[in-house]
């Protein structure tokens, strides 16, 4: 991790909808110090890409209408093949529990149910930032 | 006729009971910010007219003389996934429900994906992941033939829950209705036409001058083509959803109604021509009598505004609102008791004396609905419907000094927060530089922090919280799906012809550009395009192309 703040890419479908949540996030991880890239992407590869020039800490991903597993999938791929092993992975918005273990082995380090208080996100990424890899 | 002695007497005894512990009530306002006392009484209601009946101007007692007693509210439960074969199914599974509109009449309120809201097709690589998760993915004439195949179309509601492909989706159905020998007129239906909503959803839209200019060309078709059809829903459950209070809902709402009559009139429309076919869409909240006083006091300033714009005939003075139950309360801890706040939702939507509901299903916050959770969510209205007794009276609220009171306070308020809005120059403008979004995002981060704080309590969030974990299986539309629908729109491509598509395609542009100049129909090239076989995305790229596109936040 670089000197300074924290830099997240906060990345949200282009086509999705209700941005409600994932910008109430974005506000409270800026409360919480960090620096938040707000981004609406359109595929996996488009954040990955994204995440390397704007040479990220954490990249972090908001899902309101599905898609959650796939674009893991493919993401975590994505930001390898980047050299980014050590960017820090965060998922959030509509997902199930029950797939929260999947996105895991998948590679993602953290899933987040909706209408978490931002601080608990900001807390959670304080203590593993730097000190994630991609595996 | 009040006994005025009595009731001073009543109050010293009344006051004299609560000075022990008077020290102890603690202030409480409503969800809108309002103070609320703990009693109401005759007072509180001196200087407000009750001297009114429902059916009546301004309409605050309801629609209708007689509330839900010669039909009840539709039930218009939204539904839509995978490709038209597994929406087709749904759609005959929810009739055999008993899903119903008005007389029984057969109401379709059908979600689009987002990549068909939008304009992709499913071969689109934005597309992938997306296509029929939340909602039934429909691009090509095909599917819309199926989408009405069987149902008579006078007496069949679809509801089209469209992006802002609204005017393809509308070009699409038409040319449906055409192929089986009917004539536009024939459909009965709602574009959501609700270019509008970009202040608060944060989606991919046009630019505001032509979203406004789209918005008014579909108005225009349909008031000459199918007056019958319902052109505009104005989107105040979004205003809700992204964190509007009640009260700012009102406010916003009621000025993008404006704004819609007004881009109508600016289109040479006479307001007595089309505003009867506009309609709202209303969320629902948490505090329950507030809710019943907002849908009281909705109706009345609706009449006011629709008068003040020139409206005469009563039918385009009502405002006719679908319920959408607020997605937003609903939690995904301990997803079961979200039945206790749809119940509690529906019933303030019924004593609001509204004209259709969607009810959400109780675990939305986890994913797609399930086929009981969904069944369930409709079971609800209709027990409302059939054993509370709920609809036997019109506006059984109506002269309660609590809900008289607070349905003029909501109206003040609102009209505050709308006369500001207007000396800013209106919704339009209030959308195009961020200035009602940046209002209803305080109010999101308010409630947020409020929630976090405890002062707004939540079951299962911030009150009785357990800490088990939720492995709550939610429906899942399997992504063979996707891999389904790219090839029905192969197959459907194959069968095309191609210099046919390209001619209506080359229509198409030419349309896009003459109105981008203020000039011309484009509806006709829509249409055009769809009866020689262009999909919604083919239809969306060059309207991308002349109006604009952009992603707000």
């Amino acid at each position: 991790m670089s000197e300074g703040k924290i830099r997240v890419l906060l990345a949200k479908k282009r086509i999705d909808v209700h941005g409600r949540g994932s910008k109430l996030i974005a506000r409270e991880l800026r409360d919480a110090g960090m620096e938040v890239i707000y981004y609406r992407f359109g595929t996996a590869e488009e954040i990955a890409t994204v995440a390397l020039q704007e040479d990220v800490d954490v990249v972090g991903v908001s899902i309101m209408t599905s898609g959650h597993l796939r674009l893991a999938e493919k993401l975590i791929p994505a930001l390898k093949k980047n050299g980014m092993n050590e960017v820090l992975v965060v998922m959030g918005g509509v997902i199930p529990e029950a797939d929260f273990e999947r996105l895991e082995k998948t590679g993602v380090h953290k899933v987040f149910p909706p209408g978490l208080p931002g601080e608990q996100v900001a807390e959670y990424i304080k203590s593993r930032v730097g000190r994630a890899t991609l595996n | 006729m009040m006994d005025e002695a009595k009731l001073k007497q009543a109050r010293a005894s009344w006051e004299k009971l609560r000075e022990k512990y008077l020290a102890k009530l603690k202030p409480q306002k409503n969800l809108s910010g309002i103070p609320i006392k703990t009693v109401y009484s005759p007072e509180d209601v001196a200087g407000i007219d009750l001297a009114t009946l429902p059916g009546v101007y301004p309409f605050a007692r309801g629609l209708y003389a007689d509330g839900y007693a010669l039909t009840p509210w539709m039930q218009q439960m939204v539904f839509g996934f995978g490709t038209i074969e597994e929406t087709r199914k749904k759609m005959e599974t929810l009739v055999a429900q008993g899903m119903e509109g008005y007389f029984g009449n057969k109401v379709f309120n059908v979600v689009y994906d987002i990549p068909t809201m939008y304009g992709i097709d499913a071969d689109h690589p934005e597309a992938e992941d997306n296509v029929g998760q939340c909602g039934v993915h429909l691009c090509t004439s095909e599917d819309y033939d199926e989408l009405i195949r069987g149902w008579e179309l006078e007496t069949t509601n679809f509801s089209l829950i469209t992006g802002e492909n609204c005017l393809p989706g509308l070009a699409h159905i038409v040319a449906a209705a055409e192929r089986r020998g009917k004539n536009p007129d024939s459909l009965r239906g709602n574009s959501m036409n609700w270019y509008p909503r970009i202040a608060v959803q944060d989606i991919p839209s046009w630019e505001p001058k032509h979203g406004y200019a789209l918005m008014a060309e579909l108005i225009k078709y349909c008031t000459k083509n199918i007056p019958a059809w319902n052109t505009t829903n104005i989107f105040m459950y979004g205003i809700s959803e992204a964190g509007a209070t009640p009260v700012q809902e009102l406010a916003y709402g009621l000025s993008w109604g404006k704004s819609v009559i007004d881009a109508g009139k600016k289109a040479g429309l006479e307001p007595d021509s089309f505003v009867g076919r506009l309609g709202f869409q209303i969320g629902i909240q948490m505090n329950f009598f507030e809710e019943i006083a907002k849908l009281r006091a909705h109706r009345k300033m609706w009449a006011q505004v629709t008068r003040d714009a020139g409206c005469t005939r009563p039918q385009c003075m009502h405002a006719r609102v679908h319920i959408h139950t607020s997605g937003n309360v609903l939690v995904a801890q301990q997803p079961l008791n979200n039945t206790a706040r749809i119940t509690m939702q529906i019933m303030a939507a019924v004593l609001g004396g509204v004209q259709s509901i969607h009810s959400c299903s109780y675990d939305e916050t986890i994913g797609i609905p399930t086929e009981v959770s969904h069944r369930t969510a409709l079971r609800s209205q209709q027990i409302m419907m059939w054993e509370s007794g709920l609809r036997q009276v019109a506006d059984p609220l109506g002269g309660s000094y609590y809900v008289e009171w607070l349905t003029n306070e909501m109206e003040q308020e609102a009209w505050k927060l709308f006369r500001e809005l207007e000396e800013h120059g209106g919704y339009m403008k209030g959308l195009e530089g961020g200035w009602v979004k940046g209002r209803i995002d305080a109010s999101a981060y308010a409630t947020k922090r409020a929630i976090k704080g405890g002062e707004l309590p939540v079951v299962g969030v911030n009150k009785y919280v357990m800490n088990e974990k939720e492995e709550y299986e939610p429906f899942r539309v399997d992504y063979e799906i996707e891999r389904k629908a790219v090839e029905r729109l192969r197959a459907f491509k194959n069968k095309r012809s191609p210099s046919e598509v390209k001619t209506a395609l080359a229509g198409l542009r030419t349309a896009c550009l003459a109105l981008r100049e203020g000039k011309g129909e484009l509806m006709p090239a829509l249409i055009e395009a769809a009866r020689k076989g262009a999909t919604n995305g083919e239809m969306m790229a060059p309207m991308r192309e002349a109006f604009g596109w952009e992603v707000t936040e």
